[in-house]
């Protein structure tokens, strides 16, 4: 290629490109408010649901508004979601005075509810079960493998979503960290 | 999406599988680039591989740093094998700063390295696409398109798809202007690798647009700001490399001759003085046939560096003028009046139809490495970075070659 055709060629590109970017954000709006909607992805509202205890007591994610708010999907058949549980306890022992709370819901409709009722009552976990009877929660969080965990934001935004062993307590001890640390500023 | 890949009782997730998947063939297809142009392809898997595994530790050393509590609590969170712990940013530091060690290390060759790189880049730049798809991460805008996909409560643009076709584009592109991997396709080093990164930039620059979630600057986003920069960034490469202008290039050939040799390697050098500056000389060595040619005499060799500013194309042809002049029949490989090769080009590293720059010779024949590496002990192969006492360690030609002085003093005594 000569030089000339060359430099043309280029001063083209990067003048196609400078239009391209002034344009971008007439062409294509800004949509940040539409992550008003809800969504069961990083940045979107949490959906909301309302499920029951065992002893059928109702908890609604919208009652959670303001607190950081742990929904971890667990099954009674699930290993990692019982070696990963007695960590979410000590967390969350530790946090709760903060406002941290956290909903383990139980995928009824693909477990044993008496397994997974005795399971945790024998471990004695002191944060709620929640009981998705016909899977309806599941479906809307998209569950495809359990453990799964949605952390949200006192704002009611999800800001990570863990699927399997990667919800370490190490890693909620420092989101949670940040989360308080930034809170007290 | 389908963040999850059911196999049997494995559930796998996809997004990360996608990304090793596309890690594995970018891996493949560089090998094969660099044993066809001739770089140090051992040196590069392990700098590619030694990156990711550094990269990994360093993202997990950058989440410690950040969140000293987590781990004073728990030390043994250091090396918990789960994938989420990890910050992106010290990660990419450390991966880049060890590839840039091993580089230094070994000597690689800047541009002939990135240009052998070119496929994994475009490879990666695929896989993040397809694995943004898989989880759903990096979404588009709404749209009423025909083509939107329907995700996150909306018809969207299916932008992960946009990256990925483009990035394939590119793909098939360099597939074939370096006919399926086998050249550069460009005359220079460097050219292909800038080429890859307008290619990239561009791309990026193109479908941010269509990106939901955008980093503000002002009102434009950061991504395309950035994408922007690396695209000036890489015309600018491109021009430096592509058209380097009159500057001297260093250029390394070797004289032979069996017929009147003698005479033809005095006439010889003094032709080249007269067209050329003459940087270094060797001795003159008496090197067998490298065919084995038994009607083929003894040759005469003698390596000269030097100093041009022509083209390539115009330095050859110089050359061959020089061979005419001294009565070299074109064909006749037993009786060679005079025959000079162009053994290195400065630091180019090319393949065309009929030439491969560095000449491949110089790892094949021991004459010509001696030599070399009496010319110039600082020799190191352009292409590779190894050094021309490796080279001759390594050459499985183990022939003897005799300095021309010796022979006389044989004959005379």
């Amino acid at each position: 290629m000569k030089k000339n055709t060359f430099i043309a060629i280029a001063i083209t590109l990067v003048f196609i490109s400078i239009i391209w970017i002034i344009f971008s954000p007439i062409l294509f709006q800004d949509t940040h408010a539409e992550a008003d909607q809800q969504a069961a992805h990083k940045g979107f509202f949490a959906p909301s649901f309302t499920l029951s205890t065992p002893e059928g007591i109702a908890h609604s994610i919208t009652d959670y508004r303001g607190k950081p708010v742990l929904l971890f999907f667990w099954a009674s058949h699930c290993s990692v979601c019982k070696a990963t549980m007695p960590k979410i306890e000590s967390v969350y022992q530790e946090f709760s005075s903060l406002g941290f709370e956290v909903l383990a819901i139980n995928t009824t409709n693909q477990d044993s509810l008496s397994a997974a009722k005795a399971y945790f009552q024998a471990q004695n976990y002191s944060f709620p079960m929640l009981l998705d009877q016909d899977g309806t929660v599941t479906n809307q969080y998209l569950i495809h493998a359990v453990p799964t965990s949605y952390l949200i934001n006192p704002d009611g935004k999800i800001s990570n979503v863990i699927i399997g062993s990667g919800i370490s307590d190490g890693f909620l001890r420092a989101q949670l960290n940040t989360l308080f640390m930034k809170g007290e500023e | 999406m389908f963040p999850i890949l059911h196999i049997g009782p494995l559930a796998i997730q996809s997004a990360g599988f996608t990304l090793l998947f596309s890690f594995f063939i970018a891996n493949i297809l560089v090998m094969k680039f660099s044993k066809n142009l001739g770089t140090h392809a051992e040196a590069i898997e392990n700098g590619l591989l030694y990156g990711i595994i550094a990269g990994i530790l360093g993202a997990r050393l950058g989440f410690m740093l950040k969140n000293p509590a987590v781990f004073l609590a728990n030390p043994l969170n250091l090396i918990s094998l789960t994938p989420s712990m990890l910050e992106a940013g010290f990660g990419l530091l450390t991966g880049i700063l060890t590839i840039v060690v091993i580089a230094q290390k070994k000597h690689l060759p800047l541009w002939p390295t990135l240009d052998t790189l070119s496929p994994f880049f475009i490879i990666i730049f695929m896989g993040i696409h397809l694995a943004n798809l898989a989880n759903g991460n990096a979404y588009g805008i709404p749209t009423t398109l025909p083509w939107g996909i329907p995700l996150w409560n909306a018809i969207r643009h299916p932008v992960q798809l946009y990256g990925f076709i483009l990035g394939g584009m590119l793909l098939v592109s360099l597939f074939f202007h370096t006919k399926f991997l086998k050249t550069t396709g460009f005359r220079h080093s460097g050219v292909l690798f800038s080429v890859t990164a307008i290619g990239i930039s561009g791309t990026s620059l193109f479908i941010s647009a269509f990106t939901a979630e955008k980093v503000l600057l002002g009102r434009f986003d950061g991504r395309q700001l950035i994408a922007f920069i690396v695209l000036l960034g890489a015309l600018w490469l491109l021009y430096i490399r592509a058209y380097p202008g009159l500057k001297k290039t260093n250029a390394i050939i070797s004289m032979g001759s069996n017929l009147n040799s003698k005479q033809n390697i005095v006439k010889g050098e003094n032709l080249l003085a007269e067209n050329f500056h003459i940087r270094r000389k060797s001795n003159i060595y008496r090197t067998e046939d490298v065919n084995q040619n038994p009607n083929t005499q003894a040759f005469l060799n003698r390596l000269f560096e030097l100093e041009t500013d022509l083209s390539y194309p115009d330095f050859v042809n110089r050359l061959k003028a020089i061979e005419k002049k001294l009565g070299r029949e074109p064909g006749n490989k037993t009786r060679v009046a005079m025959d000079l090769d162009v053994l290195t080009f400065g630091a180019d590293v090319f393949s065309s139809a009929e030439k491969q720059i560095p000449n491949p010779d110089v790892l094949k024949y021991r004459y010509l490495g001696k030599l070399l590496a009496e010319m110039a002990p600082d020799f190191r192969h352009p292409a590779t970075g190894i050094s021309i006492q490796e080279i001759l360690e390594k050459m499985p030609d183990k022939s003897q070659i005799t300095e021309l002085s010796e022979v006389e003093d044989g004959i005379e005594g």
